[in-house]
């Protein structure tokens, strides 16, 4: 297999098996991969929007209308569709909600600028363009929102009831709306209002019943661990207990790993099997002595522990989850404690009323009327568990929103009626522009016009027609036309803002300002360089000889031609 | 094959061996590949230079239009265009910036010695040739640097952003106004008296996923991305005792077993261990400290006493990152879980844990003059664009580790190349020898600067040069290619520099690179060993 003397050698810049495509026809297919991505889950957007199914490779089954859900679902491999997945993703994190939004954004900023490219204008020109178009639309969205700083507490609730419907309201969930609107504000000015810790929100699931049954706990709720003998015997039900938090086993076993008893004398061995009963004892009575009547630990509680706290009067669970636990403390005041030695009262948490109560086909406990409660449960009920699951995410959507909204109080009106107005405004703008850039913020405005279009698409309206009386709407030149937005409801057009669709202007401005970066990203790709995978560094020995093997097999064909 | 006995270099090597020797086979293949790479890169110069996307052999995904990373990240095989990644590589170490300059630079001169080498010049005639006017062009860009740009006050935000303008713009163009400042703000925090001495490393760089790039702030001290172990989330003015190995019961290194003789010892053992933990993390809160870092995991029975003296447990698992935080608070970092002496603490103007887009961050706040270590906490809305706003950082960072040595800056946007090629060319025409071509051909190459930023802008590239020309004849020096309109335009006016060492460096190393890459006139290769294949890294086999 000697290479033959004075043949063409081969000029191999990169590794064998390198991919590489580059210029305008690698723009367009990274755009046509991205509009793909996008279309897929244009269709869950707004009110009626349809929900997916995805059946992933472990067999799993989730039902969903959260873009951000989906996105992850889907497992893109394409490198440039990747980015789209990433800003659904981070608008994720940042905002909570608005995830099918800023996917179809920045599809539709592609689409549009598609046509550019295959007629040979330089992706850096438009760019460019949507980068100021970004800069106006945000401007614009802070010009047009209302605060509701200063505004009375009772108000500021309406408002964020109103905020929490809007989003609750393209979800599975919205025919109770307003029940889950009234429970996502309440459970969130359950918490601390510096930090607003989303953790300290707990939402348990329990299948059956109806999603009328879904109640909100104002304190935590757990469901009932697992017991032994003797359970059956302690009280369930206290009124302004005293409440110890534990991190430790009540358990008879050995103390240490690394330690070993040796005996001189027979005799001795009853002493030591004393002296290890005597250790629990020892643990138990302490606790009992500390006066608590609920003993909670993460670890497990064993049958003689549990037995000792029944003839106490003291109810006590063991393998308790530990967020539960630490919302455990946060609601009563206890501190976890991880020994037992010296107790005091001031380690000890109390709440108005501990029971144990049935929730469809599970036990609960229960801890309610929390003194110090930063904290909140949200106990879900429905029909089947992909139901409940999409409705856990639907009221995170909605809990986020309620969270941004109290932390950043400004309002847009929903229904498309912004984006309207944000398309209005950048055509006005584009007018005064000489140049091509006049060609790519219309574009802009013609992409942000995406979302009430999709809006009546999903309603099954006809888009065209709806869109022009938006259009005469937000063309009047008084203004009056500004928050007019699609009624999902007649098919027409309605003034969202007094019909109360609001959303937190942060959704709308992150959104814009992530589908643009996300969008100028893909344009300024004007090559891509795909190595051959390298062997995983844990494959087995044979994999990584086999890989090896088939490389040079290949690198022999291409030397030899 | 040849019949017989092998004869020559066959008969030296072991069957397998890859051999190409004269100009045909081994310069004109060699000045092939590194035109073929310098293709690739070209596109990527500039202003308006266009991103690649490469796709590591970790299937790690990057987006970027900086060079440096681009050749590392594709993993050049060739071993001509080596020499160029490695020149390039250099660049990097060297200054940090304009490594695309090198590379594009180093392309073209290729390009045209391979016409010189068509025309029947020598190689080594090239080569002097090319050193002659690299040499040249060198002390023409001396000539060139803008009049009062030598002294820059190093702790003037306004004028360092001014500068740092430049390395950003050529990155991420229209982000420029937001990052300089952020990127000035940061560097005079943590510049000592003494502005030879800046070390990059102080100024950290914290992606967090979510927001917008206009999100971005500087934090003087650090961001940590992860949440405090306890639940103490923020405490002020204290003082901070660092902790290398983790905080928990120590036990022996080597194993061993307790023996127990008695009911009593048993009874007292797990006592005595809590009492000697309480007695450690007590002697801890007694010192006056308040925040407890360990780079180990704390132990639960040490967290339960953290709790109880109500003391910030932190841990930091990155040695790196311990290090800094080390610098950043003046700690000295205590082997050995005992009471700190007053002298090892540490001082922590403000430690607090903040949600930041989605995720709980510790972040360690210090007045200016305490501690040296500031962090830039970029904001972006893909992993891609945050990656890449990262690099366009790092390179302005970089520019000002270049501005604190040598402030000296030169006219940007293809004008001290224009400015060189001419004076080189006119140098040229002054040579008797053969070298003459050499040089007339090395100052056409310095032309490519300009023509690849007008062409990735979309303008005329040869008008543009035309006009360029034009102005320079006519004594303006400083006329650099206007990427909005092709005009020639003077850009330091409006602030638009290059780093006078950053370009020194690339004209230099891109001639060096070049001049080995001619001077080689045979490739040997050796027949690849069998095995497994060698590791990505260290087992590129050339």
């Amino acid at each position: 297999m000697m290479p033959m003397m004075g043949m063409q050698p081969q000029i191999i810049l990169l590794k064998e098996g390198t991919d590489t495509s580059q210029g305008t026809p690698q723009l367009v297919s990274n755009i046509n991969a991205c509009m793909a991505l996008a279309d897929t889950v244009r269709t869950t957007l707004g009110p009626r929007g349809m929900d997916k199914l995805i059946h992933d490779d472990k067999g799993r089954v989730t039902i969903s209308n959260d873009g951000a859900t989906i996105m992850k679902l889907l497992d893109v491999v394409h490198p440039a569709a990747k980015t789209l997945v990433d800003v659904s993703l981070s608008q994720d994190a940042e905002v909570g909600d608005g995830t099918t939004t800023v996917v179809i954004l920045s599809g539709e900023f592609l689409r549009e600028a598609k046509p550019f490219v295959e007629e040979g204008v330089h992706p850096r020109s438009i760019i460019k363009s949507y980068r100021q178009a970004c800069n106006l639309a945000v401007s614009k969205v802070k010009e047009l929102s209302v605060s509701l700083e200063g505004k009375g507490d009772d108000e500021k609730r309406e408002l964020l009831l109103k905020c929490a419907a809007t989003s609750l309201n393209s979800k599975l969930v919205s025919g109770e709306r307003e029940f889950f609107a009234k429970m996502c504000v309440d459970a969130v000015s359950c918490l601390d209002a510096s930090t607003l810790d989303l953790k300290m929100i707990g939402m348990k699931k329990v299948i059956g019943g109806g999603l009328r049954d879904s109640f909100l706990v104002d304190g935590v709720a757990f469901k009932k661990t697992f017991s032994y003998a003797g359970f059956e015997q302690q009280p369930k039900s206290f009124n302004n207990p005293k409440i110890l938090l534990l991190n430790i086993e009540l358990e008879l076993k050995s103390e240490k790993e690394n330690a070993e008893i040796r005996l001189d004398d027979p005799a001795q061995y009853q002493s030591i099997v004393d002296a290890e009963w005597n250790i629990i004892y020892d643990k138990l009575a302490k606790c009992a002595d500390s006066g608590a009547q609920i003993v909670l630990s993460r670890l497990a509680i064993g049958d003689l522990g549990t037995q000792y706290f029944a003839d106490r009067g003291i109810f006590c669970a063991g393998r308790v989850p530990e967020d539960d636990l630490q919302r455990m403390a946060k609601a009563t005041g206890a501190r976890m404690q991880t020994t037992v030695n010296n107790l005091d009262k001031a380690v000890l948490g109390t709440c108005e009323r501990f029971e144990e109560r049935q929730v469809g086909g599970e036990r609960y406990n229960l801890f309610t009327g929390c003194t110090k409660a930063r904290t909140a449960t949200i106990v879900l009920r429905g029909g089947s568990e992909q139901f409940i699951d999409e409705a856990e995410r639907s009221l995170h959507d909605a809990i986020m929103i309620v969270r941004r909204a109290l932390k950043h109080a400004h309002v847009v009106a929903g229904g498309g009626a912004i984006d309207m107005e944000l398309s209005r405004a950048l055509r006005d703008h584009a007018r005064s522009i000489p140049g091509k850039a006049q060609l790519f913020i219309n574009a802009y405005a013609k992409a942000l016009e995406a979302i009430p279009r999709q809006l009546c698409d999903n309603a099954g309206f006809d888009a065209t027609d709806v869109l022009n009386k938006l259009r005469q709407k937000h063309a009047l030149a008084d203004g009056s036309g500004k928050y007019y937005g699609v009624d999902v409801n007649s098919g027409g057009v309605v003034n969202t803002f007094d019909a109360f669709v609001w959303e937190p202007a942060l959704v709308k401005l992150n959104a814009i300002q992530s589908a643009t970066e996300a969008a100028c990203l893909i344009l300024s790709v004007d090559e891509t360089v795909k190595n051959p995978r390298s062997e995983a560094p844990d494959a087995s020995p044979m994999g990584g000889r086999g890989g090896g093997m088939r490389g040079r097999g290949r690198g022999r064909g291409m030397m030899r031609r | 094959m040849a019949m017989g006995m092998p004869y020559g270099l066959q008969a030296m090597l072991k069957e397998g061996h890859k051999h190409f020797s004269g100009v045909e086979e081994a310069v004109m293949k060699n000045i092939e590949a590194c035109k073929a790479l310098a293709q690739m890169t070209k596109t990527s110069l500039g202003p308006n230079g266009m991103n690649k996307m490469v796709i590591n052999h970790l299937e790690k995904l990057f987006v970027t239009s900086d060079a440096s990373t681009i050749v590392t990240e594709m993993d050049v095989y060739h071993p001509a265009a080596k020499l160029l990644v490695m020149a390039a590589k250099a660049q990097a170490g060297e200054v940090g910036d304009a490594t695309n300059l090198v590379l594009t630079l180093a392309g073209e001169l290729l390009g045209n010695a391979e016409v010189l080498l068509r025309d029947g010049l020598h190689t080594s005639e090239i080569a002097e040739g090319y050193q002659r006017a690299s040499d040249k062009a060198l002390s023409v860009l001396e000539s060139l640097v803008l009049p009062g740009t030598d002294t820059l006050d190093v702790k003037d935000k306004a004028a360092v952003a001014l500068r740092l303008r430049g390395a950003i713009s050529s990155k991420q163009l229209g982000y420029e106004d937001l990052l300089a400042p952020l990127i000035a703000e940061a560097c005079i925090d943590v510049v000592p008296s003494n502005p030879h001495n800046f070390n990059v490393d102080n100024v950290r760089i914290v992606k967090i996923m979510g927001g917008a790039l206009p999100d971005s702030q500087v934090v003087k001290g650090m961001v940590l991305k992860r949440d405090a172990e306890g639940s103490v989330k923020c405490v002020e003015n204290a003082k901070v005792v660092v902790y290398a190995q983790g905080v928990d019961t120590s036990g022996p290194e080597t194993k061993g077993t307790v023996l127990i003789k008695s009911a009593e010892e048993l009874e007292g053992y797990s006592r005595s261990e809590e009492e000697k933990l309480e007695q450690y993390v007590k002697a801890i809160a007694d010192s006056g400290a308040k925040v407890i870092v360990s780079g180990g995991a704390i132990g639960e029975m040490a967290m339960h006493f953290i709790e109880k003296y109500g003391l910030l447990a932190l841990r930091i698992p990155s040695k790196f990152d311990m290090r800094r935080f080390c610098r950043a608070t003046g700690a000295v970092a205590i082997v050995k879980l005992q009471a700190p002496q007053p002298d090892e603490l540490g001082f922590a103007k403000q430690i607090e844990v903040r949600e930041v887009g989605g995720a709980n961050c510790v972040v360690l706040q210090q007045d200016a003059s305490l501690g040296s270590v500031a962090t830039l906490v970029l904001r972006g809305s893909t992993e891609g664009f945050l990656d890449d706003v990262e690099r366009a950082v790092d390179d302005g960072i970089n520019a000002y580790k270049a501005l604190c040595r040598d402030a000296r800056c030169v006219p940007a946007g293809g004008a001290s190349e224009i400015e060189m090629a001419r004076q080189v060319a006119d140098f040229g025409k002054k040579q008797t020898g053969l070298d003459q071509y050499a040089i007339a051909r090395f100052a056409e190459a310095l032309e490519v600067v300009p023509r690849t930023i007008a062409e990735n802008s979309g303008l005329q590239a040869s008008e543009v040069l035309a006009r360029l020309y034009a102005a320079h004849a006519q004594g303006q020096v400083n006329a650099g290619v206007c990427i909005e309109s092709g005009a020639p335009k003077d850009l330091a006016a409006e602030g638009i520099m290059d780093v006078y060492a950053a370009k020194w460096w690339a004209v230099r190393l891109a001639t060096d690179a070049v001049v080995t890459v001619l001077k080689v006139d045979q490739i040997i290769m050796a027949k690849q060993a069998g095995g497994p294949k060698p590791r990505a890294g260290d087992g590129d086999d050339d």
